[in-house]
């Protein structure tokens, strides 16, 4: 991730904290202004679902694949839920290749617990013969390009894709799956938000571009669902937040994700 | 039990249509775009069939690890990689087998069009990602890193361009999709610097009789100056628009 | 021209960016060919900024250690600006404070003293307008166009920086720190993107001349 090497330049964090003090930020937006956000869904057909995402420059594509498989002992009777993310190298001068860094790590299971908290994919569905056979979905993000906020961006790519996912019908026969030529849709409701916030000063920023990441001393991701309630969070960066700030947070989060939720919405389908 | 033989799908019909209703010699159609990433230094992106692949190139730039810097020349270094959700089965992220092959043979294919000995201590690395593969993926993802390069603004002594020829039920064809490369006798991706006419990739696979090897590969060089003719297309589009300058305002 | 294109064959004098293979002169670059009095040119539509001994280049001082301070240069290699450079010959690390002087994200002015294949690029702040830019207005183009926003004997940056009353400062490395009133500094700052852009225009000159309204200042 950029903020480990990326410096900003002191000119350009004078002027930043000029401008935040006034409400605005340094590409002209507003403290709790998101940049434009683009969602294709469908764009990989030989995934069940897919989605593209661009957040201002940041860019993602998830892919959702569903296979079959065994439950977990303890959940006979649910279907298995896999969320994963590789920032690529050819995202970004300070990615490199190999396994997923904390970072990649980090970013995959926040998002993974959104989508899973807010219980988004109904996991009793997936369920073909209890103990036995389940489905199995997959959603892997490739991050493309990184220019901050991938948290959101992330977010946004997993839960296009699961909302236009679909999945082949199986008979179940005699304690056996038979795989028809039918496709179903994935089991989704609710469109969980995630809003993630940068702490510059004493300014919180939603939708931190990676200049904003490089300057931040504090980062904040909290996810909401349709009815306003909070399902995930996480609190980034080496630093103290005050309680006060993290009800602050929180509500900016409920109000800026309902925004957002109309536009997954619209672009999901 | 009585085991029934599973039909075999007739790749290619006693009319020389291939299923997607090609021709022996057609290509796939084939759309690239250049600078189409922001960070990288330079990016192509080609769908190639129902193939999309994303190219890019940073570079030159440090070494590291330090110690394996060169003196005289740069470090040319390349990794192609399928995304889990590019093919049928979902693939586990972790580089297979074959994505190291394919790794090296796509560096070794694109070196030797790069002049390396411009760039001492530095490393040039070319990233190459698979977003859905459907036959033919490696030749698409040189053809898009060569643009990569170019768009990178790194001194080449040509393009790079590549096409993977073969063999269906006895019938030499040009640009294999998936089903054909599993089904069929042979595939064969061969990738050429198309000005100084040298092959920088090759790779058979399959069984060739000494008049279909020849027929195959010179098939495959002649597909390589077509899409050659496309690099050049999207590289104009690009970079020079409409109105070129003929003069510049240098000192 | 795209890499492996043939400019021309014969036998000509030719400038960078050009192979000669036999009597043929290879493009090597993307760019645009031309002849002028001392040959072949190619004039490179992208690429990096490669060192050059004698450049002015704007950096931002990304580390420090004892001896001396670390200057990303919008490079592959990152240039070393030697403290007894900038406090003088007498400069020791126990009496002299780095960070005294510049600290990390500081953007400097400085010029590329020496770069060779065998090591770093040096730098230096001699010279008037060397040393720390306190202030501005940062923007980055593609070093291969800085020639195009400088223009012939200067003319377009001084058309620039006339109609807009701003100070341009322009580093050979594509870095540009434009100080002035707000307005000025958005409408150079619009000017230069431009530049940027379409530097392969054949009316780029008149373009920007247009956007700015009127005609150039005397500079």
């Amino acid at each position: 991730m950029p903020k480990k090497n990326y410096v900003v330049e002191t000119i350009r964090k004078a002027e930043m904290t000029l401008v935040l003090a006034k409400g605005k930020r340094l590409d002209g937006r507003a403290l709790e202004e998101h940049r434009p956000i683009k969602i294709q869904t469908g764009i990989i057909q030989k995934a069940n679902g897919s989605a593209l995402v661009t957040l201002g420059n940041t860019e993602v594509v998830a892919g959702v694949k569903v296979a079959t498989g065994t439950p977990f002992p303890d959940t006979p009777d649910k279907g298995l839920l896999v969320v994963n993310a590789e920032i690529l190298p050819l995202a970004s001068a300070y990615a490199e290749a190999g396994p997923p860094s904390e970072d990649a790590i980090e970013l995959a299971r926040v998002v993974d617990r959104g989508v899973r908290e807010s219980e988004m994919v109904d996991m009793t569905k997936l369920c073909l013969i209890p103990s036995k056979t389940v489905y199995t979905v997959f959603v892997d993000v490739n991050i493309m390009n990184v220019d901050g906020n991938l948290f959101d961006a992330t977010s946004y790519a997993v839960v296009a894709a699961l909302r236009t996912a679909k999945m082949k019908k199986f008979k179940v026969k005699d304690d056996k799956v038979e795989e028809t030529d039918d496709m179903v849709p994935v089991p989704v409701s609710k469109i969980p938000v995630s809003v993630t916030m940068a702490r510059i000063g004493d300014s919180l920023v939603v939708d931190p571009n990676s200049e904003e990441e490089a300057a931040m001393d504090m980062r904040i991701t909290i996810t909401t669902d349709d009815d306003g309630n909070i399902c995930a969070s996480q609190k980034g960066e080496a630093s103290v937040i005050s309680p006060a700030q993290v009800l602050q947070a929180a509500d900016t989060s409920i109000r800026v994700g309902k925004e957002i939720r109309k536009l997954i919405k619209d672009a999901s389908g | 039990m009585l085991l029934l033989k599973a039909e075999k799908k007739q790749l290619i019909n006693s009319k020389g249509i291939r299923l997607d209703g090609r021709k022996f010699d057609e290509l796939r159609p084939i759309k690239l775009e250049v600078g189409v990433l922001k960070n990288a230094d330079g990016s192509a992106y080609i769908e190639w069939g129902k193939n999309k692949i994303m190219a890019a190139v940073y570079g030159p730039k440090e070494v590291h690890p330090k110690h394996q810097v060169l003196p005289d020349r740069a470090l040319v270094r390349s990794r192609y990689h399928m995304a889990p959700f590019s093919v049928d089965e979902r693939k586990n992220p972790a580089p297979s087998r074959r994505e190291i092959e394919i790794s090296k043979v796509i560096r070794e294919a694109l070196e030797p069009a790069i002049v390396v000995e411009d760039y001492p201590r530095t490393a040039i690395e070319v990233w190459v990602e698979v977003l859905q593969s459907d036959g033919g993926s490696r030749v698409a993802g040189i053809t898009a890193s060569s643009l990569a390069l170019a768009d990178a603004g790194i001194n080449m002594r040509d393009m790079v361009v590549g096409c993977s020829c073969g063999i269906i039920e006895d019938t030499v064809v040009a640009d294999l999709d998936d089903t054909e490369d599993k089904e069929g006798s042979g595939d064969m991706p061969v990738a050429i610097m198309p000005n100084l006419n040298q092959v920088t990739l090759l790779q058979v696979d399959g069984i060739y009789t000494r008049e279909n090897f020849q027929k195959a590969f010179e098939l495959a060089i002649e597909k390589d100056k077509q899409v050659y003719a496309m690099q050049r297309e999207a590289l104009t589009k690009k970079y020079f628009g409409e109105g070129v300058s003929t003069s510049g305002e240098e000192e | 021209m795209i890499p492996g294109d043939v400019i021309a064959t014969g036998d000509y004098r030719f400038g960078s960016y050009i192979e000669k293979r036999g009597d043929s002169y290879i493009a090597l670059r993307v760019g645009l060919a031309e002849m002028g009095r001392d040959g072949l040119r190619l004039n490179p539509l992208s690429g990096p900024y490669l060192p050059r001994a004698e450049d002015e280049v704007i950096g931002k001082v990304i580390d420090m250690n004892g001896f001396g301070w670390v200057i990303d240069i919008n490079s592959c290699f990152d240039g070393y600006l030697p403290a007894s450079f900038v406090f003088g010959r007498d400069f020791s690390p126990s009496t002299h404070d780095l960070s005294s002087k510049f600290k990390v994200g500081d953007v400097i002015g400085c010029r590329i003293e020496s770069f060779d294949r065998s090591r770093d690029p040096q730098l230096s702040i001699r010279g008037p307008g060397f040393g720390k830019i306190p202030k501005g207005e940062i923007v980055k183009i593609a070093p291969t166009k800085v020639p195009r926003l400088i223009g012939k004997r200067g003319a377009m940056i001084n058309m620039i920086s006339g109609s807009t009353q701003c100070d341009i400062k322009v580093g050979q490395n594509g870095v540009v720190v434009i100080t002035g009133s707000p307005e000025g500094v958005l409408k150079a700052t619009t000017a230069i993107r431009m530049v940027d852009e379409e530097a392969h225009a054949a009316d780029l000159a008149s373009k920007v001349e247009a956007f700015l309204g009127g005609a150039p200042t005397e500079g």
